[in-house]
């Protein structure tokens, strides 16, 4: 533990031209099925319904909301661990979802995720040598055996593993370093583009900061661009340069970080801002905003914006069909809300 | 304000197939009425196993209460038959527990599990005991009660079950309230309604409460007293101003650093390095030693008492060798200076 003066960190510098992952109109629906032997689908849940947005090379663009809301199901779409219902999501100009299998193979190299759970997330039967070289193999890199394993251990020192681990199984490692295993898989291939699902929601407090330094140091070095889903608004204001809000499946706000935090539009990041427990220390006390309720189902949505089940401000406008749509009312700053842009 | 509860040096060990477990090494305190406390601490800190340990909850083997008294209004809850503790669990202290899915039993009502402790407790008989259930739920801000009774656990959302579960905690005015993580499963917005929740049933009853969780945040909202717990003891303890003002432990210092902030500059965030102790390794020093670099030889070799700090509040109490305080003083103008 470093107790030393904190550095003020150095802002990356991102430039908004260079679009590395565009996605227009992405949806996804999970059918619902009724009937014993003849089955009709009934319904669907809307996980996913409809996103636009771009992530600029090299930032960290954070998708926050409550369970639900669709973060997860993004970052899975997005990398085609699902298929997508509707949109496009296009990496480097490429439309994945018009990718054969192989191609798309081809692809994963330049895109990983981290999961959130890192005690399900690596196979209890092999050894950390083994996890991190799979994906090595898989592309057919590194076929010298030595040369690999060589490389692993790079991998292992680099994201603060002992690489004398090499032939230990994940159940001799602790959260914290079984979530540095996760990471020196995902880093194996040198991808450009991360989704980091979650990644330290499963860890204890200590460990967090150590699991968020590592991610932020990797970035600088290799210049990864991260999409960051979570759901702890304190930590995706420390890491993202950008942050979507969503609810319902759907972005309800969308801005660079501070403009989000500091000057929200929509009632529901408004809410969901002023719900966060504060740091013990902090002199500011906001004023809570309490919702009512909770989120509806995404299987049935209500009619018009889909928060005006819950939302203190909501009018007659905001019970009709269409859907507020996304708008920029600033630089970059975007909101869906009726009494934002009626 | 009298004692309500006073824990003396609670031991409570778990034989396993691994080896022995130390979760609770020699926790004393005392907790006043009305008072509410806060314990923070990670897994593994032992902070749910000595709530447990109080209720008589340990499932045993593998676990074992080894040594120490829980003394509650005059009488040690540890010394009581079986028969005797059921009435104090439920009557005089409650619990209401993290995980509001696995707590309900999924094949009775709402109404049913609500009526029992009323009927038990209260010797109150069926109308009377659906009158009061549905008058809980409709005090937790459940609507159209009366309907909810006969609705089943599944029904409900997250937020609904821990509503239920703190209806059902109340439901015999408890002079104790002891809630182990109740938000955490839970999402922010609804976390914020149970506090609010919570705080306010908390006035209205007059009852003492220990709130466990891992979220300072949430503590610092709620305690008037806030306990940090690490390897299975108490390390720091003390009105809350002056636990977070003035930590005088490292543990709980590192802890506060290693959180982002809400506002302000955003700086690298000071981590604390190594992992949480192996808990089946007896303790010997003090626990949070190997990753603390104020460490002295005597942090590795001697378990530090948990004593009044120097020039402080008189009831914050820290464990530790060094202090904290003129090591901070000392490091501060060191970077005056240069």
């Amino acid at each position: 533990m470093s107790l030393a003066e904190p550095v003020v960190k150095a802002k990356r510098a991102v430039d908004h031209n260079d679009v590395i992952l565009r996605v227009r109109g992405l949806k996804k629906y999970f059918p619902i099925y009724a009937g014993f032997i003849i089955q009709r689908q009934v319904g669907a849940v809307r996980a996913v319904d409809g996103l636009d947005f771009d992530v600029y090379r090299g930032e960290t663009l954070g998708l926050v909301g409550e369970s639900g809301c669709g973060k997860s199901t993004t970052g899975r779409t997005i990398l085609q661990l699902y298929k997508p219902t509707e949109g496009v999501v296009e990496f480097e100009g490429r439309d994945l979802t018009k990718l054969s299998p192989g191609d798309m193979r081809q692809m994963r190299k330049q895109m990983q995720i981290i999961f959130q759970d890192p005690f399900a997330s690596l196979n209890p039967r092999m050894t950390v040598g083994n996890i991190i070289s799979e994906p090595l193999q898989i592309h057919g890199l590194y076929p010298d055996k030595k040369e690999r394993q060589g490389y692993v251990e790079q991998l292992m020192q680099r994201v603060g593993l002992n690489p004398y681990f090499i032939n230990r199984y994940p159940h001799e490692f602790s959260g914290g370093q079984r979530q540095r295993i996760g990471i020196a898989r995902a880093l194996a291939l040198q991808p450009k583009f991360i989704v980091c699902d979650e990644p330290i929601s499963a860890l204890d407090v200590s460990i967090q900061a150590q699991v968020v330094n590592l991610l932020e140091d990797l970035q600088q070095e290799l210049g990864l661009t991260y999409l960051f889903i979570a759901h702890d608004l304190s930590m995706v204001r420390h890491i993202c340069n950008r942050v979507a809000v969503m609810y319902l499946g759907k972005i309800v706000e969308m801005g660079p970080t501070d403009e989000v935090y500091d000057n929200p539009q929509h009632p529901y990041t408004q809410a969901l801002l002023s719900a966060v427990p504060q740091h013990p220390n902090s002199r500011q006390r906001r004023q809570r905003i309490i919702v009512k309720g909770d989120i509806p189902s995404p299987a049935n949505p209500p009619r018009g914006c889909n928060f005006n089940t819950r939302c203190p401000v909501s009018f007659s406008l905001c019970y009709r069909d269409p859907d507020p749509e996304l708008v920029e009312i600033g630089q970059g700053h975007w909101v869906a809300c009726h009494r934002v842009t009626p | 304000m009298s004692v309500l509860l006073d824990i003396q040096d609670l031991v409570v060990r778990f034989y396993t197939q691994e080896g022995v477990v130390y979760a609770v090494n020699n926790v004393t305190y005392a907790l006043k009425e009305g008072e509410t406390l806060g314990v923070v601490g990670e897994s593994g800190s032992g902070k749910s196993v000595h709530a447990l340990a109080m209720m008589r909850l340990i499932p045993s083997p593998p676990g074992k209460i080894e040594q120490g008294k829980v003394i509650f209004e005059g009488r040690d809850l540890l010394q009581l038959s079986n028969d005797q503790m059921r009435l104090v669990r439920g009557k005089e202290i409650a619990m209401i527990f993290q995980d509001p899915m696995t707590s309900l039993n999924p094949v009775l009502t709402i109404g049913t599990q609500m009526t029992e402790t009323l009927k038990l407790h209260m010797g109150m008989n069926s109308s009377q005991a659906n009158k009061r259930a549905a008058e809980l739920l409709d005090m937790v801000g459940i609507p159209d009660a009366r309907k909810r009774l006969k609705a089943y656990p599944h029904q409900f959302s997250g937020g609904m079950r821990q509503r239920v579960m703190i209806a059902m905690g109340l439901s015999c005015n408890p002079k104790l309230l002891i809630a182990d993580e109740p938000t955490t499963a839970l999402d922010v917005t609804i976390q914020a309604q149970i506090i609010e929740l919570v705080k306010q049933l908390r006035d209205e009853f007059k009852m003492a409460m220990i709130w466990i969780t891992h979220d300072l945040g949430v503590v610092a909202e709620l305690a008037d007293t806030i306990q940090v717990m690490y390897g299975g003891m108490v390390v720091e303890r003390g009105p809350a101003k002056e636990v977070f003002g003035d930590p005088r432990n490292a543990y709980t210092l590192g802890l506060m650093r290693s959180l982002p902030k809400m506002e302000g500059e955003r700086e690298r965030l000071t981590q604390i390095e190594g992992s949480p102790p192996d808990m089946r390794i007896p303790p010997k020093g003090d626990p949070f030693a190997p990753r603390n670099q104020y460490a002295t030889e005597r942090c590795f070799n001697e378990i530090p008492p948990l004593m009044p700090v120097r020039d402080g509040h008189p009831e914050h109490l820290a464990a530790a060798w060094y202090d904290l305080r003129a090591i901070l003083e000392a490091e501060q103008k060191e970077g005056a200076v240069s």
